[in-house]
């Protein structure tokens, strides 16, 4: 891997990009405005909204509309109005897509997929270049389609994949900044720090070696307490001297107050529900979300970055307003498990079930809000197909994971047709 | 049951299981079309039936008549002097004229760029408002005043007149009545509802000085012979295969015939008999037009805007007068005027037989999901044998023996899973190039003169044809063919068309079931070595071809290519007619790789 094919992959991904957004200039608000993309905590519209309540000196959660971390509001003033120069946003857009794309290569040349501290897969010889794995989220349609529709959750993508960088590169402080920021935006990345931590002190540098655990994950968590305290204490300040923008944020992902369609499970259901039931089975479906996280950092100790692809996928299907951007993030980090794609059973079902998904989806959310033919059990239908088929891709992936393993444990069986039980 | 599963999972290595797919695919494609053949049958089809209550058709009487006739007459006068008019001098008169009686008027301005040419005029309409309502909906009395046969609309724009004159003097109204009269049955209606709905391009179309509410429902007329008719004919059609609510043409068609006793027919079926044959007819003239997804009428615009739309056309000699068409609008208003909610309650996806019998989509749309499922189950079975090792294969298939061993291939132990590493990054290549070039022809045909049209079309033919050659050649000096690579690019593409197709059977389902018929044969094209077979093949492929199979359709029906393309550019620039994009995009790219793999082992180095 030269220099010159990295710079080449980068500069073609950058240069796609900005053509498709400068050539087709209705391009990126018909994408801002796809349900599958903005989420009502992710999409620029109403970013737009925030930004210009924000500027009028309005408190921007006024009107029901933007429910975004507040420190978006000051980065998004400096850059010059989006109607009159388009190109500034994009060309934002495009430098964190490619710096995602250069955690990402720093992840997979890590190797830290085939052989973590603990595991050393057996397959491990088979893997993919780093370019390789970054040109395939550079050129995942998904991700262009978020990069172009602007969808914040762009930030919270780079954030976690530079939190895993940093974590694999031995600065855990680093490490732990990166996903402070990343919760600070989005909430759910908080999740992912139980394995964030044992990632990152499994891949201590030697000069400053922690080796009590405990020590080691109370500093990690001390840190980023104190870093997303910081951050809340900015916004704090920022919107008014007043505390109302958790509720406005936070509260909106924990209580699902918008309804508004996504690609994700929980919309249709708690449409649906009755309000008396609304509360405990908002419990159950954060439990739900939650309880994978001990699990797996328990089971997979060994291999952290597993634990941490398999929570990404697992989270893209089943967190309050998912969208592609969460998916295409997934499918950045599975690119690195080249080595277990032998051993996954199901790739080309779940990926033809994803892509009948990606094509069934607009068309029946046309049905149902442009033609009218449709209802919303249309869009809801294929939003379980794609979750289906997303949570395919996991399970084959937490198969393959443990297979690998356990064909360490009982070489005997390498290639030997097994079954549950 | 654990025995029962271990039996199948025994059976998923069985070599037998993997000849079964191919006929599968063939199973499929004819249980679809012989579906299709058996709906028109008494068992597969049903007798329609007016499900929303609230329309009552033929419930009330009509007034229409009597002295409406001098003033029916008085107007046709009126239009006829109008005749040599231009379209301003023309609407300068039909505003006066609606102005006359009290009926407020406005004007638009529009103009629309296809092929070269420019499509401008003006739209006059008035809103009659509704003595009864708050203007939140309105009703569309439509007549265009050059026909559908581009004749002078003089029966249907006097009768308008005079309906407008007689609609002011009623109080029941609780809808606006909304009367377009707009220059020609194709680009003036499209202007109009465009801009009703602020969906227009404000630099080429002006927008709506005066607007109404929600639109309920559109009756365009179009009546341009002088002699008294036999049966009033119902297009029904949208733009891009969309259909009306089926209650509408219900109603009309329970108005005209119940209290009229006048004769309804759709899709140009004068003197159905009812027969198997009369109906098949008729299904498959209504999914050639819904296929084409060609507007047929100015009713056509509407639809799209989820507005419900017909256009009645009287048609052949009997004994029927303009007044007797009045009255079946005027029955049709009274209907629709009683609407309490948008028509939602019967079927947006049907295909007629007859006036009076249909099949709805659970019926139907099986055929069009199992001719587009056969791609799917083919690009399945052939992953599933991409990833057999070579060994194993020569043992079972002797003519491929001798495909040498790709670099892709890794060379397996007899421990390792049966499944060989695939080189995806080639096939995946290909499949994306045939696709990105498809975007060619689709700019090329909506963008060129009419005069360059033919000539382009001539030059894409010819290159489409010489396309695959090339390929295959390029493919065969970049890197060796092998097996697997044709097997991947195949099943890349196969999955690529299953999948539009069955999204396309949702929208449109005479496109989707067209398309799919068309492009069967890619489901069995392989690279043989027999030069027989391949010659058959490759003549086969040629025939199915999209640019073969649009010109022969054209020469079929009599029309030139270079009105077929006009046409197409026309849809495309003013219709939004999404047809170009699954013929060039899907299609096209399809029949490409398709063609492309068949001719790769004269290749073979």
């Amino acid at each position: 891997m030269t220099l010159q094919s990295k710079v080449g992959v980068f500069a073609g991904a950058a240069l796609l990009r900005l053509v498709l957004s400068t050539a087709f200039p209705s391009l990126p608000d018909l994408l801002t405005g796809r349900v599958e993309i903005s989420t009502p905590v992710t999409s620029f519209k109403r970013l737009q909204e925030g930004l210009f309540l924000y500027n009028h000196n309005v408190w921007p959660y006024d009107g029901g509309v933007f429910h975004q971390a507040p420190l978006l509001l000051p980065l998004f003033s400096l850059l010059p109005d989006v109607e009159a120069w388009p190109i500034f946003t994009s060309l934002l857009y495009i430098l964190v897509d490619l710096l995602s794309a250069y955690a990402l290569l720093v992840i997979a040349d890590s190797g830290e997929a085939g052989q973590s501290k603990h595991f050393t897969s057996p397959r491990r010889a088979k893997r993919s270049s780093g370019l390789l794995v970054a040109a395939a989220f550079l050129f995942n349609p998904y991700t262009i389609a978020t990069c172009i529709g602007r969808s914040t959750s762009v930030f919270t993508n780079c954030a976690i994949l530079f939190a895993i960088a940093k974590a694999l590169s031995g600065s855990p402080f680093n490490a732990m900044v990166a996903i402070s920021f990343a919760s600070y935006l989005s909430m759910y990345p908080l999740l992912l720090l139980p394995p964030l931590v044992l990632l990152a002190y499994d891949r201590q540098s030697e000069k400053r070696r922690v080796d009590s655990a405990i020590k080691f994950s109370i500093r990690a968590i001390l840190i980023a307490a104190v870093c997303i305290s910081l951050l809340l204490a900015m916004s704090f300040a920022l919107t008014g001297n007043s505390w109302d923008f958790l509720a406005r944020t936070y509260g909106i992902q924990l209580t699902l107050s918008d309804l508004t369609p996504t690609v994700g499970l929980w919309w249709y259901f708690f449409i649906e529900i009755f309000d008396s039931f609304r509360a405990f089975f908002l419990a159950v479906f954060w439990l739900h979300l939650v309880i994978y996280v001990g699990g797996l950092s328990i089971r997979l100790r060994t291999q952290p970055l597993a634990v941490l692809t398999i929570l990404l996928g697992i989270f893209a299907v089943f967190k309050p307003y998912p969208s592609i951007a969460d998916t295409s993030l997934f499918l950045a980090m599975l690119a690195l498990f080249r080595h277990l794609y032998p051993i996954m059973r199901y790739t080309y079902v779940a990926s033809a079930t994803m892509l009948y998904a990606t094509f069934l989806g607009p068309a029946f959310y046309h049905l149902w809000i442009y033609a009218g033919s449709g209802n919303a059990n249309f869009f809801y239908a294929i939003t379980l197909v794609w979750s289906l088929g997303q949570s395919l891709f996991v399970s084959d992936l937490t198969f393959a994971v443990l297979r690998d393993e356990w064909e360490v444990e009982r070489p005997e069986m390498v290639g030997k047709e097994i079954r549950q039980i | 049951m654990p025995r029962l599963l271990s039996t199948a999972l025994s059976l998923r290595r069985d070599p037998r299981l993997l000849k079964i797919p191919p006929y599968i695919s063939a199973f499929c494609i004819a249980i679809g079309v012989v579906w299709l053949l058996l709906l028109p049958l008494d068992d597969y089809s049903r007798r329609t039936y007016v499900s929303e209550n609230a329309l009552l058709p033929g419930q009330v009487h009509t007034y229409f008549g009597g002295s409406e006739q001098s003033i029916f007459r008085a107007f046709r006068h009126e239009v006829d002097l109008l005749a040599s008019k231009n379209n301003f001098e023309v609407n300068d008169k039909l505003e006066s004229i609606l102005t006359g009686f009290g009926v407020k008027v406005g004007r638009q301005n529009y103009t629309y760029h296809s092929a070269g040419e420019i499509y401008s005029g003006e739209n006059v309409y008035g809103i009659l408002q509704a003595p009864r309502g708050d203007a939140t909906e309105a009703i569309v009395l439509v007549a265009a005043w050059k026909s559908i046969d581009e004749q002078l609309n003089r029966n249907g724009v006097a009768l308008v007149l005079t309906l407008a004159r007689y609609f002011k003097r009623w109080s029941l109204w609780s809808k606006d009545i909304i009367l377009l009269l707009p220059p020609d049955s194709t680009t003036g209606t499209q202007a109009w509802v465009d801009a009703y709905h602020d969906a227009h391009d404000s630099k080429y179309i002006a927008p709506l000085p005066l607007k109404s509410g929600a639109l309920q429902g559109a009756l365009a007329i179009d009546y341009p012979f002088e002699h008294r008719y036999h049966e009033l004919h119902i297009i029904y059609d949208g733009t891009n295969g969309q259909l009306p609510n089926l209650d509408l043409i219900n109603s009309i068609v329970n108005i005209a015939g119940g209290q009229m006793g006048i004769e309804t027919t759709v899709q140009q079926m004068a003197g159905h008999t009812d027969s198997y044959q009369d109906r098949l007819q008729t299904m498959l003239r209504g999914m050639l037009y819904q296929g084409l997804g060609y507007p047929t009428g100015p009713h056509s615009s509407f639809i799209p805007y989820h507005v419900d739309a017909i256009t009645l056309q009287p048609a052949g000699e009997g004994w029927h007068d303009e007044m007797a068409m009045g009255r079946v609008v005027e029955g049709s208003f009274r209907s629709l005027n009683n609407l309490l909610e948008h028509l939602h309650q019967s079927f947006f996806f049907y295909l007629l037989m007859q006036k009076n019998r249909f099949v709805s989509i659970g019926t139907y749309l099986p055929s069009a999901m199992l001719v587009a499922a056969n791609f799917t189950i083919m690009a399945i079975f052939l992953w599933v044998k991409s990833g057999q090792p070579i060994a194993k294969r020569e043992a079972t298939d002797k003519p491929k023996g001798d495909i040498s061993e790709g670099k892709g291939v890794s060379t397996t132990t007899p421990s390792s899973p049966p499944t060989v590493e695939r080189n995806l990054l080639s096939p995946l290549a290909l499949v994306a190039t045939c696709h990105s070039i498809s975007a060619i022809p689709l700019f090329v045909f909506n963008h060129l003169g009419i005069k360059t049209l033919p000539l382009a079309f001539l030059l894409f033919s010819v290159s489409s044809t010489a396309l695959p050659a090339i390929f295959s050649f390029v493919i065969a000096s970049v890197q060796k063919p092998t097996a697997q690579f044709f097997q991947l690019t195949k099943s890349f593409s196969l999955l690529i068309l299953g999948v539009s197709l069955a999204t396309l059977s949702t929208l449109n389902f005479s496109l989707a079931f067209l398309v799919g018929l068309l492009a069967s044969p890619l489901t069995f094209i392989q690279p043989t070595k027999n030069l027989v077979t391949r010659l058959f093949l490759v003549i086969l492929l040629i025939l199915t071809s999209p640019p073969v199979v649009i010109s022969s359709a054209a020469w079929t029906s009599g029309v030139t290519m270079s009105e077929v393309l006009k046409a197409a550019s026309l849809g495309w620039n003013v219709w939004g007619m999404y047809t170009p994009i699954i013929i060039w995009c899907v299609w096209w790219p399809a029949w490409l790789i398709g063609t492309t793999n068949t001719l790769s082992s004269t290749f073979k180095i």
